[in-house]
């Protein structure tokens, strides 16, 4: 059987204004028909830069060698017309961001129709008509009236399945997915997984896949590829690498991926707290907007924190989790309900007293690089709420402290001097928390503090809060769509939906055995980085899926 | 929202801006040195004559009462008469705003139909040479005063190889001025050159953003050429800041006329103002004031429209 995509020794090197920087290096990698290969790492790893090579769309910066073939034609040496005739034909590719993937002027069946014109000689009637079709395929309801809509229009699972829908166009033996479902939901997730997996095996499509979510792996793949520092160091069927790992690399990747934890767990049982409230919304609505075009952000949710306790908030975007967080921060505020910080009312709370208030609770917020001012050193960073709240301190006792506070983050003290851009990811969130933990805050709110990390960061952050919690006592109130990161982290979680509170109670009896269906969904989504588990779980989904659909 | 309803608030919103112009205007008349009435009888009236004018114009009454007196007559039309040319000054615009439409709209079409292809160019040409020497150009273009590059214009094109007349058209209806298109060319040129230096660095900016969006990607994976990407996708989608800039730019592009019709002697309303401004004519001068603030209003409330039509997100609430 021939291969539809082989790699022979690729390298890919930038060249930056720095010098060159080598990106990729010897990789080689073939994935026949029908056959999905997950190409999986770290960021930076170099597995989105293979996966653009592959169709020739590297930035203008870099330089391919070695060999890249395509259904037999040779990518890296081919003209851009040759690439051109190549793309969207043989091989296709999907994207990371469904917000950003489609041109939001034009409708989508034209967007479609454009990628069968490119490559057949129809009309645009024939063309239309075609994309009205895929649209049907890729399970957008109403394909007809759907065509003509704008990619704003839609949600970011409808865009991602035009974006798919683009790419199955004309059939191609190859598809490239880069992180097809990082930026989605878990429950939308496991629909375009089963749509893409679907389509694969429809049409014997090859399929090379770059995620770093090993879950997506162990749901997909049928070999995968582990990449490091722009090398694949490891290879084989996807039990072999998941379950019985080889490289040490590879171990410990998995190792720092939390799991949700699906059957009854073996004596780790989170005690509940006892401690008074630290925080409590009681029957809290919030309403963006005005008029018939209002947002009915929150309805009725009521949630208390109390000293001690890591409370964990979770939902699928648009769920309201965020906003509950600010109306706790104070950042939004409520139309109905009340609430109680530290004891006194929030919302009654004015000027000084409000400021004092506020000095109690610390926040970390998800994204590393827009949190923290890029003109101010890291020092300045973690000194300002000192300023703010601590005014009467001198400059000499502020440095002290903020040394202090950095050393708790298992940072350096001598990184005080540095800009927050010569940091990395994991090192900026440090930064964050050191500053939210600077007033020695009796509430830290964490919005998805580690989304935006690898795994291997994201624990080491995670372990620093827990540790810190322990020892500084502060209460948590931890915000993410990563069911398995709050199940290790909470102590309760509080599910919400739509604005409302699904369900709430403590972490291990709620995930394991939710009262709701939605939660249940929810959980059903998650995908597990176990490949024989994750086969039955999702076995079981599509099955209660066909049942509850007939 | 309905478009209706957008339209009806978005003109309510013009006309409440357009009053607080009529309040300003209102305002810079009565702030002239001795008022209206040293304007008129001149520095020599005593105070005697000038008590005596306030008196029989009204103006002695409270300020407020002066204001509504001022606004019925705007309403029909009466903007005052000119000290100097003894003229109805609404009269005198008639006459002049539909030549200085002709050069300002003309300057405006030949300017964007040169700037946007260009700029787009340049962006596909970033950093080679060709984008160097036109972002050079455009720089010189712009930092220009616009009376220094009519002269030289007028020189090389009147005096060294004598193609166009030094002088635009001279009639005094529309039709008249079209009737001698050669003529218009330098006047239109002069007009449009810093036009095309503004916005070929506009589109050129847009057009790079736009090249390097994810949906010029997916365009590529999809197997389009460039040239498709960049009339289908890119064009469309530069073109949206650019419009929102197009309303702003009317009052620049009067500001031009008015030096350009000075140097053409071209009878607009640009050599009406700056007629006005040498004899302190105030009515005519606060008159003109009027006519571009309201053109200025009218062109980005055209702007916005235009971005609704062009950008389906807009009419969302999206963008």
């Amino acid at each position: 059987m021939n291969n539809i995509l082989e790699m022979e020794n690729l390298g890919v090197t930038f060249s930056t204004e720095s010098g060159d920087v080598p990106a990729v290096r010897g990789v080689s990698l073939r994935v026949a028909p029908g056959e999905t290969l997950a190409l999986v790492g770290e960021s930076g790893s170099g597995k989105s830069t293979v996966a653009l090579a592959a169709l020739g769309l590297l930035p203008g910066n870099a330089r391919a060698s070695g060999g890249v073939s395509v259904g037999g034609t040779d990518v890296v040496g081919a003209g851009e017309a040759e690439l051109a005739r190549l793309r969207g034909r043989t091989a296709s590719m999907v994207f990371q961001e469904p917000a950003t993937a489609l041109d939001p002027l034009t409708r989508i069946g034209r967007q479609i129709a454009e990628v069968v014109r490119n490559h057949r000689d129809v009309s645009r009637q024939e063309a239309a008509a075609e994309a009205v079709e895929l649209l049907r395929r890729v399970g957008i309801p109403d394909p007809e009236r759907r065509a003509s809509a704008f990619p704003f229009q839609l949600s970011g699972g409808q865009r991602q399945r035009v974006v798919i829908a683009m790419a199955i166009a004309n059939s191609p033996g190859l598809l490239v997915a880069d992180e097809p479902t990082t930026a989605l939901d878990v429950t939308v997730q496991a629909e375009i997984l089963d749509l893409l997996r679907a389509l694969a095996v429809d049409s014997g499509t090859g399929v090379l896949l770059v995620t770093h979510n090993m879950g997506v792996v162990a749901d997909f793949a049928d070999r995968v590829a582990v990449m490091l520092e722009g090398e694949i160091v490891e290879t084989g069927t996807v039990e072999d690498v998941l379950l019985r790992p080889t490289h040490e690399y590879t171990r410990r990747l998995l190792e720092a991926v939390p799991r949700l934890t699906v059957s009854e767990p073996v004596g780790v049982v989170h005690e509940e707290s006892e401690g008074a409230p630290v925080v409590e919304l009681r029957g809290v609505g919030v309403r963006f907007g005005r008029g018939p075009r209002a947002v009915r952000a929150l309805d009725d949710v009521s949630l208390t924190v109390r000293a001690g306790e890591t409370v964990g908030l979770v939902g699928e975007s648009g769920s309201g989790k965020s906003t509950a967080a600010r109306v706790a921060l104070g950042l939004v505020a409520p139309e109905s309900g009340d609430v109680s910080l530290f004891g006194a009312d929030l919302r009654k709370a004015r000027g000084r007293a409000r400021r004092t208030l506020l000095a109690g609770v610390g926040v970390v917020l998800q994204d590393p690089v827009a949190s923290l001012d890029a003109r101010m050193s890291v020092g300045e960073c973690v000194a300002e709420p000192l300023r703010v709240h601590r005014s009467g301190m001198g400059a000499a006792e502020r440095r002290e402290r903020v040394a202090e506070v950095l050393e708790l983050v298992r940072l350096p003290r001598e990184l005080a001097r540095r800009g927050p851009r010569e940091l990395s990811g994991g090192q900026r969130q440090r930064v964050s928390l050191a500053r939210a933990l600077v007033l020695a805050p009796r509430l830290l709110v964490a919005d998805e503090p580690t989304s935006a990390l690898d795994v291997s960061v994201q624990r080491t952050v995670l372990e620093v809060i827990a540790e810190l919690q322990s020892e500084l006592g502060f209460a948590c109130l931890f915000v993410s769509h990563d069911l398995a990161v709050v199940q290790q982290f909470a102590g309760r979680v509080v599910v919400m939906r739509g604005g409302r509170v699904e369900e709430q109670g403590p972490t291990m009896s709620t995930l394991l055995h939710p009262e709701t269906a939605y939660t249940r969904r929810l959980i059903a989504a998650v995908p597990i980085p176990d490949p024989v588990l994750q086969r039955e779980r999702r076995e079981r989904r599509v099955a209660s899926g066909t049942e509850a659909g007939a | 929202m309905d478009t209706l309803l957008y339209l009806t608030r978005r003109i309510a919103q013009a006309l409440v801006v357009i009053l607080i112009v009529t309040v300003v205007v209102f305002g810079l008349l009565h702030a002239l040195p001795g008022g209206p009435a040293r304007g008129i009888l001149g520095p020599q009236a005593t105070p005697q004559q000038i008590t005596l004018f306030n008196h029989d114009q009204g103006l002695d009454r409270p300020l407020p009462v002066q204001y509504l007196y001022y606004l019925r007559q705007l309403l029909h039309g009466d903007l005052g008469t000119s000290y100097t040319l003894n003229e109805a000054v609404s009269q005198l615009i008639e006459q002049r705003l539909p030549k200085t439409l002709v050069l300002t709209v003309l300057s405006a079409v030949v300017g964007l139909l040169l700037a946007l292809p260009l700029g787009m160019w340049q962006a596909v040409r970033r950093n080679k040479p060709a984008d160097y020497v036109i972002t050079t150009l455009s720089f010189v273009a712009y930092s220009t005063p616009v009376y220094f590059l009519g002269l030289v214009l007028v020189m090389v094109f009147t005096q060294v190889v004598r193609w166009f007349p030094s002088q635009a058209p001279q009639g005094d209806t529309v039709a008249q001025v079209f009737a001698d298109p050669v003529a218009l060319v330098l006047p239109v040129v002069t007009g449009a050159a810093s036009m095309v230096a503004v916005f070929s660095r506009y589109m050129r900016a847009a057009t790079l953003e736009n090249l390097s969006e994810d949906y010029v990607r997916t365009a590529r994976a999809g197997g389009s050429r460039q040239r498709a990407i960049l009339f289908r996708h890119v064009f469309r989608n530069s073109l949206t800041p650019v419009i929102a800039m197009l309303g702003y730019y009317v009052p620049v592009l009067f500001g031009g006329a008015l030096v350009v019709e000075q140097l053409f002697n071209y009878p607009g309303m640009g050599l009406l103002f700056w007629s006005a401004a040498q004899s302190s004519d105030y009515p005519v001068l606060l008159g003109c004031v009027l006519v571009i603030s309201v053109a200025t209003v009218v062109g980005t409330l055209l702007a916005d429209v235009v971005q609704r039509v062009v950008d389906p997100r807009v009419k969302g609430g999206l963008a």
